[in-house]
């Protein structure tokens, strides 16, 4: 009877259920399926575009080549834009890594009021980012600063010396790199969460028998074991600030005098405001070998650093 | 199997009938039905600045018209930043609304768009010629075809404090732009009221920035559609937003967006700005005692001319794909007759491209209640005559969009306003910018 069971071919659904081959496939098809269609399919459409005359209006894609290109990236605007979003993405992801591990290493030990603490980080994260960008605007809008108004009520400026956030260049950047910051901080520092509450407490014991003191506890123990987990959270956020525009979009639109203009925003005014697709997406997708060779060095070096 | 328990191949066979039964059946296998059906016509436009607008066009104006008709009428209503990336979303699906209506002349979709040639015809046959702004803002002389149809602009007249402005001597505010660069920098000193004339990478910046060049007699383009920066004028009107800016504004200006200059005003900060009459019907409602303050003046003069611009100009496209192209160019004539009412819904924020539409528009906006004075519209009573199109003296076209859409002239004037560049070699990097742009289009044949 027994071996009749182990060998009966299992029926419908627990067929499915109970073989490994099949059941694989299943969970991760419907991920798989949405990231074709969500990012496959129009980030083959951006190549085609790229490669083509297409205009906001002109549907049919007739190959250019690389002219798109060309035409592009000999204008100021699109230098300004590729070095500011080096300066942007660069610099924010810095701030963040070194925020979100000190951070993590504060929200891992115990003390009261820590999960009010760790709801109050996740909330940048949490709420949609047009919304909280909008909120930005207001803290650093020219007439109704809340940020210029508290400098004045504490005497640190007058009333004719207020800052105008975004609208001196150099402002406006570190305006728009603090607020990316404070955007992705809270994924980085779960990220690194994760990676901290890894590590056996056996190995934090024996560091602090054999002596080491907290830089060095730090920089020769914690570090060199959740190195693979902080450059995948410092892939995810390059990643992100070479793509991403809302907090750019909502703030300054490229201003002021493009000066915090980066490649993703120029793509969209190229595109979508100026009509030239074609042009667009070959801004848009500009980047895109340097972040696949970034993407790729970061995962081997994370591979390579794999504490087994 | 019970009598009482459905088996799956019962379940199957049950709901694939009734799918047929109520899905298909409605449209195919009851065909009378179906041609009975009433025809139906989609329109997407902005949510309109005036909210008096959208409560009469949706709630009246469409349901009346569609009861006439005998079609269903549905409006979608979007925020003014969300039409471009619709459109293209739209064009791109090859479905979607039967009537579009953008904010700004839209050259670049005219692959897109039916040809409305005929309902120009129809609406002049019954009401005259349009002004020159409407043919100039929706025709492309290239290709011969009118791109879309536009009813009516919103004019951008000079808001002005006339408390500021009377300290200086000047109580029925400034005539020109050399009066509102020196008493514009006096009032400053005086009582620390800046001029507010955005330099920022926003549309009101790109509007000012233009009326400024062309009442300097400077251009982006000729009559024929050839480019023209680069020229004497374009250099001295640089040099005069410079002037301006040094003298009589501070760097607030290159922080704004589009609605900047409307709360700076209401506000109580600036002394001046160009915009639509928003920011005077804002503060009617919202702060009764700034808007007796704030009073409008025709177009600036410049060295050349005086002129303004369109702040919005009201563009209705069908598209080729669209599935009531007859519907639509049949709503578009009966709106157009019917334009007073709308004029009057939205509380005088849209013109008349139509002149005929409106006889009384003089007697009408010489006398508002809300306003203070009542005749506090009264200057706009001409504005047919001193407002013109994004591309003068040359037609609206892809290359003038492109220029417009990605701040070219903005960040020209805010570059040698702010000292970041000389006049010469900010109209230099603008005039490059352009010389590719205008190639671009003119290899698509659109320009």
């Amino acid at each position: 009877m027994s071996d009749r069971l182990a060998t009966a071919r299992p029926r419908g659904l627990s067929f499915v259920v109970d073989s490994p081959r099949w059941l694989g496939p299943l969970m991760i098809g419907p991920a798989v399926l949405y990231i074709v269609l969500v990012v496959g399919l129009p980030f083959v459409l951006a190549i085609l575009y790229a490669f083509s005359d297409v205009s906001m209006g002109h549907r049919t894609l007739e190959f250019v080549g690389f002219r798109n290109f060309a035409s592009v990236l000999g204008t100021p605007k699109f230098q300004t834009a590729l070095k500011n979003t080096f300066v942007f993405a660069v610099t924010s992801q810095v701030l963040v890594m070194v925020l979100a591990t000190v951070l993590a290493l504060a929200l891992i030990r115990d003390f009261h009021g820590k999960w009010l603490v760790r709801l109050l980080i996740l909330l940048p994260w949490v709420a949609p980012i047009s919304l909280g960008t909008i909120g930005w605007l207001w803290i650093l809008d020219s007439t109704y600063s809340v940020i210029n108004w508290t400098l004045e009520a504490l005497g640190l400026i007058t009333n004719e010396g207020w800052l105008m956030w975004l609208g001196v260049p150099h402002l406006a950047m570190a305006s728009v790199i603090v607020i990316h910051v404070w955007r992705i901080l809270p994924l980085a520092t779960v990220i690194l969460i994760a990676g901290l509450t890894s590590i056996p407490h056996d190995i934090h014991d024996a560091a602090q028998m054999d002596g080491a003191g907290f830089w060095r506890h730090l920089f020769q123990v914690t570090v060199p074991l959740i190195r693979p987990i902080m450059l995948v959270a410092g892939l995810f956020g390059l990643v992100f600030a070479f793509t991403d525009m809302i907090v750019i979009f909502v703030l300054t639109r490229g201003g002021p005098y493009d000066t915090t203009q980066v490649l993703a925003s120029l793509a969209f005014f190229t595109g979508i405001q100026g009509g030239d697709l074609a042009e667009g997406a070959a801004v848009a997708l500009f980047l895109f070998p340097l972040l696949v060779a970034v993407a790729v060095g970061f995962l081997r070096v994370a591979r390579r650093t794999e504490v087994t | 199997m019970g009598g009482g328990t459905v088996t799956r191949r019962d379940f199957i066979k049950t709901s694939g009938a009734g799918a047929v039964a109520t899905g298909l059946g409605a449209n195919i296998i009851v065909p009378g039905r179906a041609h009975a059906a009433k025809k139906k016509l989609r329109i997407l436009q902005w949510v309109h600045f005036v909210p008096a607008y959208d409560e009469w066009f949706n709630k009246k104006y469409v349901v009346e018209w569609g009861q006439k008709n005998d079609t269903e009428v549905t409006v979608d209503n979007i925020g003014i930043a969300g039409i471009n990336a619709r459109a293209a979303a739209e064009v791109s699906a090859q479905k979607g609304h039967d009537l579009f209506l953008f904010n700004w002349p839209p050259p670049t979709f005219e692959e897109q768009a039916v040809d409305m040639k005929d309902v120009y015809q129809e609406v002049e046959r019954k009401l005259g010629k349009p002004i020159d702004l409407a043919i100039k803002s929706t025709y492309n002389p290239k290709t011969k075809r009118y791109y879309a149809f536009s009813p009516s602009f919103t004019p951008d007249p000079v808001n002005y404090r006339q408390d500021l402005f009377a300290q200086v001597g000047l109580p029925n505010g400034p005539r020109t732009w050399e009066e509102v660069r020196v008493k514009g920098a006096e009032i400053k000193k005086k009582t620390g009221h800046p001029v507010g004339i955005g330099l920022a990478n926003e549309i009101d910046t790109g509007m000012a920035m233009r009326t400024i060049m062309y009442a300097f007699g400077a251009h982006e383009q000729d009559e024929n559609g050839n480019l023209a920066l680069n020229s004497k004028q374009t250099l001295e009107a640089i040099k005069f937003v410079r002037a301006l800016f040094q003298e009589a504004m501070t760097a607030e200006v290159f922080t704004w967006d589009a609605s900047s200059n409307n709360r700076a005003m209401i506000a109580g900060k600036v002394s001046v700005v160009l915009n639509a009459i928003s920011i005077t019907r804002t503060a009617e409602k919202d702060d009764p005692e700034i808007s007796k303050k704030i009073q409008l003046t025709k177009a600036l003069r410049g060295p050349v001319r005086a002129i303004g611009l369109e702040h919005v100009m009201q563009c209705y496209v069908v598209w080729k794909f669209a599935e009531n192209i007859d519907g639509a160019k049949r709503f578009l004539v009966d709106y157009t007759t019917d334009f007073r009412q709308p004029f009057v819904a939205g509380e005088f924020y849209d013109f008349p491209c139509f002149p005929k539409t409106v006889p009384d528009l003089a007697k009408l906006i010489s006398n508002d209640p809300k306003a203070h004075p009542l005749d506090k519209y009264k200057v706009l009573e001409d504005v047919l005559g001193w407002a013109t199109n994004v591309g003068y003296p040359g037609y609206a076209n892809a290359a003038i969009d492109e220029i417009f859409g990605t701040w070219v002239l903005n960040v020209m004037f805010a570059k040698a306003a702010s000292g970041a560049a000389t006049p010469e070699e900010a109209l230099q990097e603008a005039d490059t910018a352009c010389r590719r742009i205008f190639g671009k289009w003119k290899e698509k044949g659109l320009v």
